[in-house]
């Protein structure tokens, strides 16, 4: 499904939380927000599922307007940061929750309960209590759960935060796994741009309440629009190289182009990089990185390192 | 730590375990330590002892679970109409500040033969006179017992419930409407269900408190069947010391009946607590 | 297409929806409406009831007015007056100090420690919300007879905090546990003694639930009366004593100008801790609609 905004406004308890945002997901697309901590991402996926209406503006899907739509039948699901699951319900029950709002069967919704939560590899905890899970297992139950929606989009509000930073690595491959087998299109909320870079098709950087620039990975960290876009990426996660017959290289590093993130094809032959893709495999990115994907990271004056997610 | 309120509920314990001790004859204050359930047999064979218990548990169980069904739906409402501070203040906190015999007093203003409630009905041609109203005051269906305590526990089951409401109405309601359900759904197998320990604890203290309080029901109440606690004050006020053990042994009924339902209540709040430590 | 009949459907979608909305909310700020109405209007008829001289059948407002209820509600005259007031708030304020400093000690060894008993304590707590007020009352009153503390004001105030214990453990319970101990550990860690911890930390995380406990003590101890009745012995006039024969007395203008009286003091009372909590910060739905 094709998701847009246009021309969102929306201002809450005296003040501007958004402001004239528009912005356009393709279908089948993974996209990014990015930004601060207060910038009106998390408002953003409200209005889109519904749950807060804007002032102004419109929401499409598919180019039809959903303003008139509520929540429950837009058919967005959301992975809230803070998981939420139902502790009334054991885990199968969790994940079975929106088809039972959907009126499916009773047998049906537990068999596809189960196979969500096959595909979040957590295929025998359909019995537990979810305060019995880990936290990051809770996360995959959400995921499981929101996937058993079939959502049209699935709108992921800084799903990994509240997770270790292993965790979170294994989550975004996951995530990101997850997309490419169910292909829903996708809206993420993030304020972490190594993240942002590694799992999205497009990434869209707001800023108190504006969307500053809209682009690929590589637009966004190549060519910033603003000093805020510059600074989110660190001023410099890219590293000068080398591209000869589809692969990159610099110094010791080799990484197939496919799994460059962000690549500048105008500085061909001497081009940036940026940063691997989450589901890029090891030995590609570099032989010195024990496991798990990895974003080249550039720091002026200092040797570029590799930096494992 | 807990010393202070152990000492606090040691009285308590022992305060009515002497009470209930002497239910069974045993004064030691007056030289009588011999074991006896001639009163308990005096109690219970007593022919207006059945009554007085059905009638307590009749209005007990009615104005709690009205107050407790009226309770949940003042706290969605409220939790559904975002209301201000100022109007819990006023629907919430009012209620339960103001003392149950002053609710009486006003049931009693309002809806006695010469109350404001029959005067409407008279002004509309609906009563004649101050006389056909049904009395508020020693009416055997106890209306007016009820109608006290609602007044007062509708606020004080929507006290006990709304914050806990507010909190999961906001995370997981919303969490639920997400995933398909709608607003009333969404309360009914989300929100209600998780508020289901706040809402029987309110619950069993509305219940328990109506059914052991003498106020209410010694300025409302009809002449016979009398409330458990009025009967047993009566017993207990009667000069000859010895009724006293009869007392005893109606105050032993009564809280015999309150152990039940504490019983009730510890498996609840057990449940409750293994499923608020999984909360996230 | 025509470009302004597509601008006039757009807003016409999101203004459909915002209807809905508003609607909802508006249905249920009526039902609380009514609720407030029923509310209030028990409390107005005490009101108009305490300054009422004549009011025959079947008008719906009273003929004549006078003041002579509330004159004789504060007057002094048959045990009642100023004197009566300040006691029962006197007794009422102790009780609620004592009950909530127990409660809050209790609280904290219920949610921050782990010890042996402690859910037969955590039960034993709601003991006095269980078994009636007052088969405690006249079990306690033979007790408190022999060690010399019926009729007596600190029985009496040992007798309220007892019963009011459980309210404010209930009251403080949940806010203990969410202020967990973390921050007493970093006061600590920062060379915080266990009193500078107590007034800089503790106490403040806690004032919202401490003020409301104190608030709830305060009205069960003022309106309490059957505990009062028998552990007070007659000799502990409070408030309630002297109010309540005339509930069931055929005066309604003077029950009415006590009961009002009494509504004026407790709800006084009440403002006063709620402009407390207010001025001392406490939002708890601060963050629920944001």
């Amino acid at each position: 499904m094709q998701l847009a905004l246009e021309n969102i406004d929306l201002r809450l308890g005296g003040k501007d939380i958004l402001r004239d945002v528009s912005f356009a997901v393709d279908d089948g697309r993974f996209v990014s927000v990015l930004g601060e901590s207060g910038a009106g991402k998390s408002t953003t996926l409200k209005v889109i599922a519904g749950l807060l209406p804007q002032d102004s503006g419109r929401v499409l899907f598919d180019g039809t307007c959903v303003d008139d739509v509520p929540t429950h039948k837009r058919n967005t699901a959301i992975v809230f940061q803070d998981i939420r699951l139902f502790p009334n319900m054991d885990v199968r029950q969790n994940v079975a929750f929106p088809l039972k709002m959907r009126k499916v069967p009773r047998a049906e919704r537990l068999a596809t309960a189960d196979r969500m939560l096959a595909a979040v590899q957590l295929e025998g905890f359909g019995n537990r209590r979810t305060y019995e899970l880990s936290g990051g297992q809770q996360q995959r139950v959400a995921v499981a759960r929101a996937l058993a929606a079939k959502p049209d989009a699935l709108l992921l509000d800084e799903p990994f935060s509240g997770l270790d930073e292993q965790l979170r690595a294994e989550m975004r491959q996951l995530v990101s796994r997850l997309h490419a087998e169910f292909g829903m299109t996708s809206l993420m909320v993030t304020h972490d741009a190594d993240e942002a870079l590694t799992m999205s098709d497009r990434i869209i950087y707001m800023s108190d309440g504006r969307v500053v620039q809209e682009g690929t990975p590589a637009d966004l960290l190549l060519r910033p629009a603003s000093d805020v876009v510059r600074a989110a990426f660190n001023d410099a996660s890219s590293i000068e190289g080398r591209v000869e017959g589809g692969i990159f290289m610099s110094g010791k590093l080799c990484v197939s182009l496919a799994d460059l993130a962000a690549y500048d094809e105008t500085r061909a032959g001497d081009a940036a990089l940026v940063g691997a893709r989450a589901n890029a495999p090891v030995e590609q990115v570099a032989p010195a990185i024990p496991d798990g994907p990895a974003v080249l990271v550039r720091v002026p004056d200092r040797t570029p390192f590799v930096h494992a997610l | 730590m807990v010393l202070p309120a152990l000492l606090l509920l040691g009285v308590f314990v022992y305060g009515v375990g002497s009470g209930i001790i002497q239910g069974f004859g045993i004064m030691p204050f007056l030289d009588r330590t011999e074991f006896t359930l001639e009163y308990y047999e005096q109690a219970l064979t007593r022919a207006d002892l059945l009554g007085s218990i059905m009638f307590s548990l009749y209005f007990s169980f009615t104005s709690a679970i009205l107050a407790t069904v009226g309770g949940v739906a003042l706290s969605a409402l409220m939790t559904r109409a975002r209301t201000g501070r100022l109007t819990r203040l006023f629907g919430i906190q009012v209620p339960i500040t103001t003392m149950h015999a002053v609710v009486a007093l006003a049931v009693i203003c309002l809806f006695s033969g010469a109350g404001l409630f029959p005067r409407v009905l008279h002004v509309l041609g609906a009563a004649p006179d101050a006389t056909s109203f049904p009395s508020v005051v020693g009416a055997p269906s106890g209306w007016g017992i009820i109608a006290v305590y609602l007044w007062k526990e509708i606020p004080f089951i929507a006290f006990m419930t709304i914050t806990i409401m507010m909190n999961i109405s906001s995370t997981l309601g919303e969490a639920a409407r997400t995933l398909g359900a709608g607003s009333a759904r969404a309360f009914f197998s989300v929100t209600l269900p998780l508020c289901r320990g706040a809402i029987l604890r309110a619950f069993l203290v509305v219940f328990a408190f109506a059914f052991g309080s003498y106020e209410i029901p010694f300025l409302l109440e009809p002449t016979v069947p009398k409330a458990l606690p009025v009967l047993a004050y009566i017993e207990f006020q009667d000069p000859d010391i010895i009724n006293r053990c009869y007392a005893m042994a109606l105050n032993g009924i009564m809280a015999g009946i309150c152990t039940v339902l504490c019983v009730v209540y510890y498996v609840v709040l057990q449940r409750d607590g293994k499923r608020k430590r999984g909360r996230r | 297409m025509n470009a302004p009949l597509e601008k006039r459907n757009r807003q016409t979608l999101l203004e459909k929806r915002k209807r809905q909305m508003r609607r909802a909310t508006a249905i249920a700020r009526t039902l609380v409406g009514v609720e407030l109405a029923l509310v209030a209007l028990p409390l107005l008829v005490i009101v108009v009831w305490a300054f009422t001289d004549a009011w025959p059948w079947p008008d719906l407002w009273p003929q004549a007015f006078s003041a002579r209820g509330i004159e004789q509600a504060l007057s002094g005259r048959q045990n009642m007056g100023w004197d009566t007031l300040a006691l029962s708030i006197g007794i009422a304020a102790a009780c609620a100090v004592l009950t909530t400093a127990v409660a809050a000690l209790a609280c904290r060894a219920l949610c921050h420690f782990q010890w042996r008993g402690r859910d037969v304590f955590q039960f034993a707590t709601i003991l006095p919300f269980i078994i009636p007020s007052t088969v405690f009352a006249m079990g306690i009153q033979v007790v408190f007879l022999q060690i010399g503390l019926a009729r007596t004001v600190p029985g009496v105030i040992l007798a309220h905090s007892i019963v009011a214990l459980p309210y404010a453990i209930i009251l403080m319970t949940d806010i203990t546990r969410a202020a967990g101990t973390h921050r007493e550990e970093a006061a600590r860690s920062l060379g915080a003694g266990p009193w500078q911890m107590l007034r800089h930390v503790t106490i403040p995380q806690l004032l919202p639930g401490i003020v409301s406990s104190l608030s709830m003590c305060y009205i069960m101890s003022f309106s309490q009366y059957f505990l009062t009745l028998l552990v007070g012995g007659g000799r502990v006039q409070t408030f309630v004593l002297v109010l309540f024969p005339y509930l069931s007395g055929g005066d309604r203008t003077i029950a009415c100008a006590y009961s009002l009286v009494f509504l004026v003091v407790t709800f006084a009372v009440f403002l006063i801790f709620e402009l407390l909590l207010r001025r001392f910060g406490a939002r708890e739905e601060g963050s629920l609609y944001g």
